[in-house]
């Protein structure tokens, strides 16, 4: 086609083609996609037993503790922007909230800094009552409408009475979330602070209770040594056992699991807890705009490629390519000559 | 300058097509020795393919993310860094009468967590950091200038408490997130409390030489409950005057002892509270150096914009280019 002697031939609609689709791409448009984004409470046990060496790589190089807060730090980063953290500690029966879910990506640094900052020092109380702590950080969770992640190694301190693991009185399932196991598979010794914080060794037999002597006792105690049901209900011998090392205790907090409706994870079989929260739990999905001017771009790019390519193919290859010429020589073959 | 899908950049060769590729039409001419050298032709020829360079170029780049990163811009301004060190003992939750919170009436918790946040928010060059003591200190939030995260911490302070007040830990605790805090500025620690337990001794002298160290503002806000001792007032002729039967007053005592820049408050309803917050920062004025973000600036628009130009440019040449048509009888036209 030929107006007013111009050529209106395949080049000028690729040229036009391309200057259009790039007006789109400074135009620009958006896409709305809905991202699955983590909106949750992590809680993290503090106890002594979680000062065990079993963890990392080599095994033994990082506390329970220190895997934990790993871990978490780590998952801050597996998750997108707009992504909801917020942070609790557990010992005694209690989980104390230090902080409701705050976006990640904007606090990244001082998230970082909480988490790295919690410390075994701010337990309040030894025991460690697993059950309970884990039934109050639901409650937690359930108040803060987020899912939850409860980092422990299952020890309980003292043991668990006869009677076993105390009844969740809430809604299994109401609030989603993980168990995270933290801990090796064998027996380690859990190490021994003074009141300056400094190790003094490990927790001995006698040391850490080994049976639970408070309530009722057990319906067996007639037949152990030395019982008498007024001044010595569980026997008379000291309880004997092993409760002064430490191992993660996988069957009771898969049991834990199953109580609360939450999924189970262990932290030394696992190497992030992003995928497996993102499992346990219902999607959230925040509607995200993304920027799609690309796709104009691209195409401008594709056409204006095509526009060059057409030289190869028109007359001949090898003839048209030519080099740059540097030099005052002669015009190469075929270059057009304007403003003659 | 950073690009935000940085892949895009593989294909940043392509700019060099341009060079080796003509983009107009190739029309046969017998020997171009019989056109003369003309530099207007050859400055175009180069022209065209510079910025058919620059169109290739400006599209990759704008497909890669160009932007500039985002960065901090160091100014100053007035404020302060203050440690927020809050008591979260169960006592907390009551009224500043004793009872349970009802309808009418909010708890210290409450009111405390209503007016910190109002302070935080209005404060827009301070940084905060949050650290709370019950039975034992606990480290929440170190010194940050992102508030959101602070708002959340003190959200969560009217949450069921622990049992007792161990102040001279909480104390050591603030000190101690004040000593990691590496920017300049004027340090304060703001001491929210209802009530505390006898400082013990020791604590008291590790107290005494870690305040000496460093120059830190001390503020004490101590809600009081109706009917419980007050800081300022001293006992009646007869009445026990020692830390355990007044140990607000001693804690008093011991901290205008330190010889620091020290305020004490003693409050006994929400409007009380707001009054001594506004206090403490009309007090906190200190020039400070402050950071602010300047956000990731997208700057692929730009790089679409110079590549549009460049095709324009393209475009105004192709309109302009004439075909070469042979004639019989050998002059050609254009």
């Amino acid at each position: 086609m030929r107006t007013l002697g111009i050529d209106f031939d395949r080049r000028a609609a690729l040229l036009l083609a391309a200057l259009a689709l790039t007006i789109a791409a400074i135009i620009g448009f958006q896409l709305v996609r809905n991202q699955r984004i983590a909106d949750v409470l992590a809680v993290i046990d503090i106890t002594g037993s979680m000062n065990t060496r079993d963890m990392g790589n080599p095994r033994g190089s990082q506390s329970r503790l220190e895997a934990a807060k790993a871990t978490l730090i780590n998952f801050m980063q597996d998750v997108p922007c707009d992504s909801r953290l917020g942070l609790g500690v557990f010992t005694e029966r209690i989980s104390y909230l230090l902080f409701g879910p705050v976006e990640v990506c904007n606090n990244y640094d001082a998230l970082e800094g909480a988490i790295s900052g919690i410390d075994w020092r701010m337990a309040w109380e030894g025991d460690s009552y697993i059950a309970k702590g884990l039934y109050s950080a639901v409650d937690l969770a359930s108040s803060l409408k987020s899912d939850l992640v409860f980092f422990t190694d299952g020890h309980e301190a003292p043991p668990l009475p006869y009677t076993g693991v105390p009844e969740f009185e809430g809604k299994p399932g109401a609030v989603k979330g993980l168990v995270v196991g933290v801990g090796g598979s064998e027996k380690t010794p859990i190490p021994k602070y003074d009141d300056e914080g400094h190790q003094i060794g490990v927790y001995s037999e006698t040391d850490v209770p080994q049976d639970n002597r408070i309530g009722a006792p057990p319906p067996d105690a007639a037949t152990r040594e030395g019982y008498n049901p007024r001044n010595a209900p569980f026997g008379a011998l000291p309880a004997t056992g092993d409760e002064q090392l430490s191992s993660v205790k996988t069957a009771h907090l898969e049991d834990l699991a199953r109580r609360t409706g939450l999924h189970y994870a262990e932290l030394q079989h696992v190497s992030a807890i992003a995928p497996g929260l993102l499992s346990a739990t219902e999607p959230r999905l925040l509607p995200v705009a993304t920027n799609m001017s690309y796709v104009p771009a691209l195409l401008a790019l594709l056409s204006l490629l095509v526009l060059y390519a057409l030289s190869l193919f028109e007359a001949g290859t090898l003839r048209n390519l030519r080099l740059p010429s540097f030099g005052p020589t002669s015009y190469s073959k075929g270059t057009t000559v304007y403003g003659a | 300058m950073i690009f935000t899908n940085p892949l895009g950049l593989y294909l940043l060769p392509l700019i060099l097509v341009p060079f080796f590729l003509g983009m107009q039409q190739q029309n046969d001419y017998p020997s171009l020795t019989a056109v003369p050298q003309d530099g207007l032709s050859r400055a175009i020829t180069w022209a065209l393919r510079f910025a058919g360079s620059v169109a290739i170029g400006g599209l990759i780049l704008g497909l890669s993310g160009i932007a500039l990163r985002e960065h901090k811009i160091e100014r100053f301004g007035q404020g302060a860094h203050i440690v927020l060190l809050i008591d979260r003992s169960s006592s907390m939750n009551d009224t500043f009468a004793g009872r349970q919170p009802s309808g009418a009436e909010e708890s210290k918790s409450a009111a405390a967590k209503r007016l910190l946040k109002d302070f935080v928010i209005k404060r827009k060059h301070d940084r905060f950091g949050v650290a709370e003591f019950s039975t034992a200190p606990i480290h929440v939030v170190p010194i940050t200038d992102h508030k959101g995260i602070v708002l959340g911490a003190i959200d969560a302070i009217d949450r069921p408490g622990l049992a007792f007040t161990d102040v001279g830990r909480g104390l050591g605790m603030a000190l101690s997130m004040i000593d990691e805090d590496v920017l300049p500025g004027s340090r304060a620690i703001v001491l929210v409390s209802d009530g505390v337990a006898v400082v013990g001794r020791r604590v008291q002298e590790a107290l005494r030489t870690d305040f000496a160290r460093r120059p830190v503002h001390l503020y004490f806000l101590y809600l009081r409950t109706e009917g419980s001792n007050s800081m300022f007032a001293a006992p009646p002729p007869g009445a026990e005057d020692t830390p355990q039967a007044l140990p607000e007053r001693h804690l008093n005592k011991f901290f205008e002892s330190l010889r620091i820049p020290y305020h004490a408050y003693e409050v006994e309803n929400a409007d009380a509270v707001k009054a001594a917050i506004d206090d403490i920062g009309k007090l906190e004025q200190t020039p400070i150096v402050y950071t602010e973000r300047i956000p990731q600036y997208d700057l692929s628009r730009w790089a679409y914009g110079v590549a549009a130009l460049a095709l324009a440019l393209l475009l105004a040449a192709k309109l302009c280019a004439r075909r070469i048509r042979f004639v019989p009888g050998g002059a050609h036209v254009h």
